[in-house]
């Protein structure tokens, strides 16, 4: 064919680069991951699996194990409900221009720096004393959390922060989902005198099936990898750690205590994680959603 | 008459509660601009007010004219923009290619493509630090656009655009003398505007919001592009409350402006993309 000269000058640089910036650093963590590596030094040996088994023994580690699962499933699980929720009200109402208004509102946070948000939120909103939150539930008669300082609050606010900032977008999916479900349906299940509730678990959650395994997959990998509000306001892992995750513990591991090899071990215990969890939502979800 | 009565109640509860909603995600927006006009120390003695008592505009003053302020917000543009403009010239060219080009192991290679989209930034990050390190590229802004100046989700994107085009429109202008460049500038890239739009604004909006990778590259101050520039300004000024949420409405209502402007498209290029 003619155009081999084509395709060549476009695919060699683009497996080039795929090879330096993907493909090798991937095993190449790997392999740092069995060493003890150190950039200064001439030679770097190996100690097998001497990293993974110090991960074993290391309590900040598990910890921020059990906090990113915790982390991820309560907030996963939250913000799927609470936007399919809100996705259903908005596509209830009648007017097209109310409807895109609640979209833009919902979807505003997403749209901000995360990190900035996060900002805004550790100091201007969860403070003990000075803070939106505590002055609203003071308000009703409540009484002042520590969001921040408390161990027991710190994971609450991040969840609560992360729902904030994140839920506009599976709105807007979702959202969009339901607007592709055929209105004859629904014309049928009026005739049929279905009520709106039942309406909603008949008709609307099967065949949003689609939309709500992408979502479900996409949610629950994005989750495991944030970062910026873990190192705002978790800040160093709050007290305890109780607020550490594994990409925080990766960052702080690699760049302040200056262990390359073993944060590159953390970090594929992550991978790994990711990998499996994704798999079995593969498997999930091969179902045929067709209509 | 009792069914349509029903009706209407449950629509009001239902905008009554979308309402309530829209409040929450809100208040920060209002309490962010609130607290920016308000003395730190107004804040920290008695803040329970929206409209600030003796309201200030010292905390804009010191982002603005005590900080490089002009010079973060220069290299957010400039590696935004750089990187913006060459995933969309690589991920719609190399689309081209899988669309419509047949060559040796075509299909492992886009599988294999696809696949690094499941790979955590986390996992290629120490390495790639290494690397950019050995370079010389740490601490320069180019740190933060070679590595990225391909998309796997954007290629992908493209393609499936691309495959929608008609064979005979390709295949007419083929006849007609045009080479490969010239069909894929007259005629793939005007075909695909909608997805060059959307990819556009998601490509932008990721890089000019993205933090993680210029704490780890960039490490001098006037280097920084504004998320990184923001958590350093608020640990340097962690007692100046005003300056700080200055800093973080000066970063975060442009693009909120942006979006509302352009709300439309981004909508739609969500469930585009989304569901493509």
């Amino acid at each position: 064919m003619k155009s081999k000269k084509f395709t060549m000058l476009i695919l060699i640089p683009m497996i080039v680069h795929m090879l330096i910036f993907m493909i090798i650093p991937i095993f190449s963590g790997g392999l740092i991951s069995f060493m003890d590596y150190n950039p200064l030094r001439e030679e770097n040996g190996f100690v097998g699996l001497e990293h993974y088994t110090a991960m074993l023994g290391d309590k900040v580690y598990l910890k921020a194990f059990a906090n990113t699962l915790v982390f991820v499933s309560v907030t996963v699980v939250l913000n799927i409900v609470l936007s399919l929720i809100i996705a259903t009200l908005i596509s209830q109402l009648q007017s097209n221009k109310t409807r895109s208004f609640f979209r833009a509102i919902i979807f505003l946070p997403c749209v901000a720096p995360l990190v900035a948000s996060s900002v805004v939120f550790r100091r201007s909103i969860f403070p003990t004393k000075s803070g939106l939150l505590n002055m609203i539930i003071q308000f009703f008669g409540g009484d002042a959390v520590n969001w921040i300082g408390d161990a027991n609050f710190l994971m609450i606010s991040v969840i609560l922060f992360t729902l904030w900032a994140d839920i506009g977008y599976n709105t807007i999916l979702f959202t969009a989902g339901m607007d592709g479900i055929p209105q004859d349906l629904y014309h049928a299940g009026s005739i049929d005198g279905a009520g709106r509730w039942r309406k909603f678990v008949s008709i609307t959650l099967p065949l949003l099936g689609r939309t709500f395994s992408f979502v479900s997959v996409m949610t629950l990998i994005s989750h495991f990898q944030m970062f910026a509000q873990f190192n705002v306001i978790a800040y160093m892992g709050g007290p305890q750690n109780s607020g550490i995750v594994l990409t925080s513990y990766i960052y702080k591991v690699a760049f302040q205590n200056k262990n390359l090899s073993y944060s590159s071990a953390i970090a594929m215990s992550l991978f790994v994680l990711i990998l499996i969890i994704t798999l079995i939502q593969q498997k999930i979800n091969k179902i045929d959603w067709e209509y | 008459m009792k069914k349509l009565n029903s009706d209407f109640i449950c629509r009001a509860l239902f905008l009554l509660f979308l309402i309530a909603i829209s409040l929450v995600v809100i208040l920060p927006y209002i309490w962010m601009l609130s607290n920016s006009f308000k003395s730190t120390k107004e804040t920290l003695m008695d803040a329970a007010h929206i409209f600030p008592k003796a309201p200030t505009l010292n905390g804009y003053k010191r982002v603005l004219f005590e900080s490089p302020f002009f010079m973060w917000l220069g290299n957010s543009m400039m590696v935004t923009i750089t990187n913006t403009l060459a995933i969309l010239f690589t991920s719609s060219l190399i689309g081209y290619v899988f669309s419509r080009y047949e060559f040796w192991n075509k299909k492992l290679l886009f599988t294999m493509m696809l696949s690094t989209m499941m790979v955590p930034a986390q996992a290629t990050i120490i390495p790639t630090f290494i690397l950019i390190n050995a370079v010389g590229l740490f601490n320069s802004p180019w740190a933060l656009i070679i590595p990225s100046v391909f998309s796997v989700f954007g290629i992908y994107l493209c393609k499936e655009f691309i495959d929608e085009i008609p064979k005979e429109l390709l295949e007419s202008a083929g006849i007609d003398g045009a080479g490969d460049w010239q069909i894929f500038f007259k005629i793939v890239l005007p075909q695909i505007r909608p997805a060059i739009g959307a990819l556009g604004i998601f490509t932008f909006l990721e890089h000019w919001n993205d933090y993680l990778r210029p704490l780890i590259y960039l490490n001098s101050s006037e280097k920084m592009t504004l998320p990184l520039a923001i958590s350093f300004f608020s640990t340097q000024h962690s007692t100046d409350l005003s300056a700080t949420m200055a800093v973080s409405a000066l970063i975060m209502i442009p693009v909120t402006i942006v979006f509302l402007l352009f709300q439309r498209q981004f909508v739609k290029g969500i469930s585009m993309t989304g569901m493509k």
